[in-house]
């Protein structure tokens, strides 16, 4: 044990684990008692996380689960787990009323609670182990929360994740375990040494990439995103939100320590990522653009943001020695995400606790009325598509000046520029089709008329006091974090970029200038051009009212879940395996059965009985059937008395 | 005194199992007082003897001078009589609520006590004669309980069962003769007792011979190809197939295969032969079909067979690297697997004996409705697939990195079988357990979930006992794996 042990850790980690059993018992009793009690534990560990704050903790408790678990607490680790505090009460509270009429809550308590441990043992880890360990446990007590519906849907959903999560757990393991062979160590600080002290990189190009699919398909990168617009779209609203703002994250965690620490500056991996992020930045986009379902355009508008801290991750990587812009966009950017999509899912949530609906073109209309939910989700629309003097601006724009930073470098360096371009403008472009989605759907629900609107299935007000309070409050805070950049958003990256392996920025960048403006305002015009010339032209028609139906334009057949990866491995993989497995099965019995086709023309061939009821029968029965008479036991036990009668034989 | 403290946990559940034998009890619960009884003395006598530490090596019986009958008291024989002694009394236990619907328990819990002698006499047999006799003895006390329910099926299995023992043991037997032939002494020597002088020029006949005796022994230890008998004997009433077929009888397989590789030939004689390479090639594709097939058989019980033919080459797998780590590893997984696998079997006999549902699809929608069942099942099935921090991780972790250490290329094939298996693994267990969880929705017919509940607490004690120890093992892998340490130092 290490002398400076601290108590706040693991109490992050195993206080909400013991507090989710102790409720689940509790809630057998009294479940009103139980929701409080839930409240109160997140409460506490937020309280516990705050505490956190400017101190530099350690854990390590060796021997535990092998390799033994090493958490610390410092600079980004704090930051995250604040986070994880603070969002986790908000849901909890949040809960109460959106599962009222729910069954199976105390289940879902018991599993949000050890998740929520899970979820800080990742971001509290110090060592790829301890990471890994609680990654699977977040995994699996998540898998439960995702199911909490059991329609059909989503149990698929729910399967599609158990599936990517169990298959990408294991590749990281083997990963992680060819990098223990290597290195000797798991430890994120002595693996930075170690690799530091490489010349030659390329041998771990393969265990990077291998560690790096279990993250990756967690933070549902292309092309293992699979599972992630329909666990979004059919787990309860606050576990969709629970699994936006942070358990997605973990992976993103996992691939910058990746990152930082294994491929700290190495431009090789930092293109590779970039590919990657590209990819799903646009691909998350354009579906979300064409959904016409509520959650799953705030699902793949996840998938995209996801790639937008890629983009900086590996901006990271690629500029080397400048990459503090790139390292705080990121952790900037994968704040005020988990800020955004918090707010955006809590209102979905509004939406489906009235309703039980998500499809567009039944819930239109349905905010029309409803001042406050409107404000609210205007904050988060504004916020999440980059509009200067919101949060989302600032780390989009700290992104959007590492690809410049780098194109600066490529110029005065001579080097062709015309990639990084290329990066840039799809960057915006991406930037642009986040304003045209999420416009959208704020038309849908909270402009446009509805002459059918859906029957209210909830009693009483459409969200109770407490609800309005922190949805509003939530709301507040991202204009407050994107107007005052540098009271708010500098601080924290100054905190956490350190542990990326960056220096905070030589002078502070002066966010509302026109140089950097001016991104935003080409993702707003590209934002207009999209939403004018495409979504209300393609993706709408008029009906004989003149109102807008939604139409679902997605290509059916471009599902790459349905049309390959199930059939590969529920059809063609485990065929592939049976034939073998079967092949071998009847090696041995079918050489016997040949050779006995070969000597004795008069057998049968019949290669095993499927029972025998001659053997030690005590009725009455044939007695001209000997008992060994067929199958491969009879020519085991004929080979086994001639081995006998040969050893006699050499013996005497 | 000391030797009587060796021979008594062997003979005394022989006695005891024999004059069972001709005694009708006329009530159950004088039956299971007198089964317990003998079963727990059993047990401390068996503890005592290994950890008391005044136990002494005894020959039973001279042929010549250097043909005997011994029993005596290693690291290894204490590592596998104390795993043997707990979990037959849980077994026991188990057994007595198990077996009332199945009949005939007279009969049964007479052998099933024999048994226990029997198996404690392989593992403290100090040379090759006695553990090959006690091997031999082991196939037959067993044939009665494999055969238990009389039916067809149960004979097939049971002549299925006998032949492949017999031909294991005929090839075992060329085993011995060898080393009889060509050692200093048949006794269980760490390092081998090959005697160099004779050995030269017959190196490639004794590697030859080693591969025959690996395979023998392997007939027990279900490899590949010789694998047939285990799924069968599934046909076998649960605890048999807990016990025996997941612990006893198959691990005696291992033990064995232990004694002869590190205690007979040597693995100085081995490492770096065709033999060692037989042995990890034979334990890679063992690994990988067992779990192949286990995720193609809907059938509860069976499908857990062939995870148990998986799982036992995991553990010949770590004895074919030939070092002592790999021993460590080998019986690290012993010791794991044996406590999760008895514990899904228990699970599977749970529901086979309150619902009489024996296949997969048939269980949807009983994990609410038989929650301790259904709980342990799914805690030890992660364990089985090796998801940190659940047990079987550990042990895995271990073979992959002595695998590693070893050197050997083919080790590496070892590991990616590893991996793949642990992927197959993942999807043959959690099938059931999501499945029993989350039904499909179906339209059940009415009167589908009645009797669906947990067991008393005659089956349900154990399933906790066993899960609970499950997880501490998971969680404290330290001192277990030190004492194997210490065990397999001895071999260097």
């Amino acid at each position: 044990m290490g002398i400076n042990n601290s108590i706040i850790l693991p109490f992050l980690v195993f206080f909400p684990m013991l507090g989710g059993v102790v409720g689940y018992i509790i809630g057998r009793k009294n479940k009103n008692a139980r929701d409080y009690w839930a409240m109160l534990v997140t409460l506490l560990t937020f309280g516990a996380s705050l505490l956190l704050i400017g101190k530099e903790e350690v854990f390590q408790e060796a021997g535990i689960c092998g390799l033994g678990l090493l958490f610390a607490g410092g600079g980004l680790q704090v930051i995250l787990a604040v986070l994880t505090g603070a969002i986790w009460f908000i849901t909890a509270i949040y809960s109460k009323e959106y599962f009222q009429q729910d069954r199976n809550r105390n289940r879902y308590y018991l599993f949000m609670l050890l998740t929520e441990g899970a979820t800080m043992g990742i971001f509290l880890s110090a060592d790829f182990f301890t990471t890994f360990i609680f990654f699977e446990i977040m995994s699996f007590t998540s898998f439960v929360m995702v199911m909490h519906d059991e329609t059909q849907e989503a149990i698929r959903a729910a399967h599609t994740y158990l599936a990517v999560a169990v298959l990408g757990g294991l590749v990281t393991l083997m990963g992680l375990f060819m990098l223990y062979q290597k290195t000797g160590t798991l430890q994120m600080d002595l693996l930075q040494q170690f690799m530091a002290q490489q010349t030659d990189k390329s041998a771990f190009y393969g265990i990077g990439v291998l560690v790096f699919f279990g993250f990756a398909a967690k933070a549902g990168l292309f092309p293992l995103h699979i599972w992630l617009p329909n666990a979004y779209t059919l787990a309860p609203a606050p576990a969709s939100a629970l699994l936006s703002c942070l358990l997605t994250k973990t992976g993103v965690f996992g691939i910058m320590m990746i990152t930082a620490k294994i491929f700290f500056h190495d431009a090789p991996w930092g293109n590779f990522m970039l590919v990657l992020g590209m990819i799903t930045m646009l691909m998350g986009a354009i579906l979300a653009l064409f959904s016409i379902n509520l959650k799953r355009t705030l699902a793949c508008s996840s998938m995209s943001q996801i790639g937008f801290m890629m983009v900086g991750i590996a901006m990271q990587g690629i500029l080397g020695e400048h990459n503090a812009l790139a390292a705080s966009g990121t952790l900037l950017h994968f704040i005020n995400h988990s800020m955004l999509k918090l707010v955006l899912f809590l209102s979905a949530g509004v939406v489906f606790m009235n309703l039980h609906e998500l499809d567009l073109n039944k819930i239109k209309g349905f905010g029309r009325d409803k001042l406050l939910l409107k404000v609210v989700f205007l904050m988060a629309l504004l916020g999440i598509g980059g509009i200067p003097f919101w949060n989302g601006y600032v780390s989009k724009t700290l992104l959007h000046e590492s690809i410049v930073e780098y194109i600066h470098i490529l110029e005065e360096a001579g080097q062709s520029v015309l990639y990084m371009k290329t990066v840039e403008y799809l960057f915006l472009f991406a930037g642009g089709l986040t304003l045209a989605y999420m416009t959208k759907i704020f038309v849908a629900v909270f402009v446009e008329k509805n002459s059918h609107p859906l029957p209210v299935q909830k009693q009483g007000a459409y969200l109770n006091p407490v609800n309005k309070v922190i949805l509003a409050l939530c709301a507040l805070a991202l204009p407050v974090c994107g107007m005052l950049p540098h009271l708010t958003q500098d601080r924290i990256s100054a905190l956490g970029v350190t542990f990326l392996g960056a220096h905070a920025p030589d002078h502070a960048v002066e966010y509302f200038a026109w140089v950097n403006l001016k991104g935003a305002v080409i993702s707003l015009i590209v934002g207009a051009a999209v939403y004018f010339l495409f979504v209300r032209t393609v993706l709408v028609r008029e009906n004989e009212q003149g109102e807008t139906i939604y139409l679902d334009r997605w290509p059916a057949w471009l599902n790459l879940e349905d049309k390959v990866y199930r059939p590969i491995l529920l059809g063609i993989l485990p065929f592939i395996g049976g034939f073998f497995a079967r092949l071998a099965g009847t090696l041995t019995d079918g050489f016997i059965s040949l050779l006995r086709m070969a000597i004795f023309n008069s057998d049968n061939a019949r290669v095993v009985p499927p029972e025998d009821k001659y053997f030690s029968a005590y009725t009455d029965g044939e007695t001209d059937k000997t008992v060994y008479r067929e199958g491969f036991a009879r020519s085991l036990l004929m080979i086994g008395i001639g081995l006998a009668i040969a050893m006699l034989y050499i013996l005497i | 005194m000391g030797a009587l403290i060796t021979v008594l946990p062997v003979f005394f559940p022989i006695l005891a199992g024999i004059c069972l034998l001709p005694v009708r009890f006329k009530e159950r619960k004088q039956r299971e007082q007198w089964v317990l009884t003998i079963v727990v003395l059993n047990a401390i006598f068996a503890l005592f003897a290994i950890w008391s530490g005044k136990a002494e090596a005894f020959t039973l019986f001279h042929f010549s001078d250097k043909l005997s009958l011994e029993l005596h008291m290693d690291g290894l024989s204490k590592v596998f009589g104390t795993m043997v002694s707990v979990l037959w009394i849980l077994t026991t236990i188990y057994g007595f609520e198990y077996m009332t619907h199945e009949g005939h328990e007279d009969r049964f819990f007479a052998f099933f006590t024999m048994t226990f002698g029997v198996v404690l006499g392989i593992a403290f047999s100090g040379n090759f004669l006695t553990m090959y006799l006690f091997y031999e003895f082991l196939t037959l006390v067993t044939l009665p309980l494999v055969m238990h329910a009389m039916d067809n099926k149960a004979r097939h299995a049971g002549k299925m069962y006998i032949l492949y023992m017999m031909f294991g043991a005929a090839l075992a037997f060329i085993g011995f003769v060898f080393v009889y032939c060509y050692g200093t002494s048949i006794d269980f020597v760490p390092g081998g007792v090959l005697n160099p002088i004779l050995v030269a020029g017959h190196e490639t006949t004794l590697q030859l011979v080693f591969i025959a005796a690996f395979f023998g022994f392997g007939v027990k230890a279900a490899v590949f190809p010789l694998y047939r008998w285990l799924p069968k004997a599934s046909v076998a009433p649960t605890p048999v197939t807990a016990l025996l077929h997941a612990v006893a009888v198959v691990k005696s397989g291992i033990f064995a295969i232990i004694r002869l590789t590190y205690y007979s030939f040597g693995t100085d004689f081995l490492v770096g032969t065709v033999a060692q390479n037989v042995m990890l090639v034979a334990a890679a594709i063992t690994i990988v079909f067992g779990s192949t097939v286990a995720l193609r058989t809907p059938h509860i019980k069976r499908r857990f067979a062939y995870s148990t033919v998986s799982n036992l080459s995991y553990i010949i797998f770590g004895i074919a690297l030939m070092t002592p780590l790999g021993l460590a590893a080998a019986l690290m997984h012993m010791i794991y697997h044996a406590v999760l696998k008895i514990t899904l079997f228990f699970t599977a006999g749970a529901v086979l004996y309150k619902t009489h549902r024996e296949y997969l699809y048939e269980v949807e929608g009983f994990g609410r409705l038989m929650p301790v069942t259904f709980a342990a099942m799914t805690i030890t099935g992660i364990g089985l697939v090796g998801i940190p921090p659940f047990a079987g991780f550990h042990s895995k972790w271990a073979l992959a990195t002595a695998a590693v250490q070893g050197g050997n290329p083919v080790s590496y094939l070892g590991i990616l079988a590893l991996i793949i298996s642990a992927l197959l693994t993942a999807l043959y267990v959690f099938y059931i357990v999501v499945r029993a969880y989350f039904p499909r929705n179906k339209e059940y017919p009415e009167g589908y979930y009645d009797h669906v509940q947990d067991p008393n607490w005659y089956m349900k004690g154990p399933l906790i006992i066993l899960t609970i120890a499950s997880l501490v093992l998971a969680f404290t892998p330290g001192p277990l794996m030190e004492a194997l340490q210490r065990v397999v130092m001895y071999l260097n």
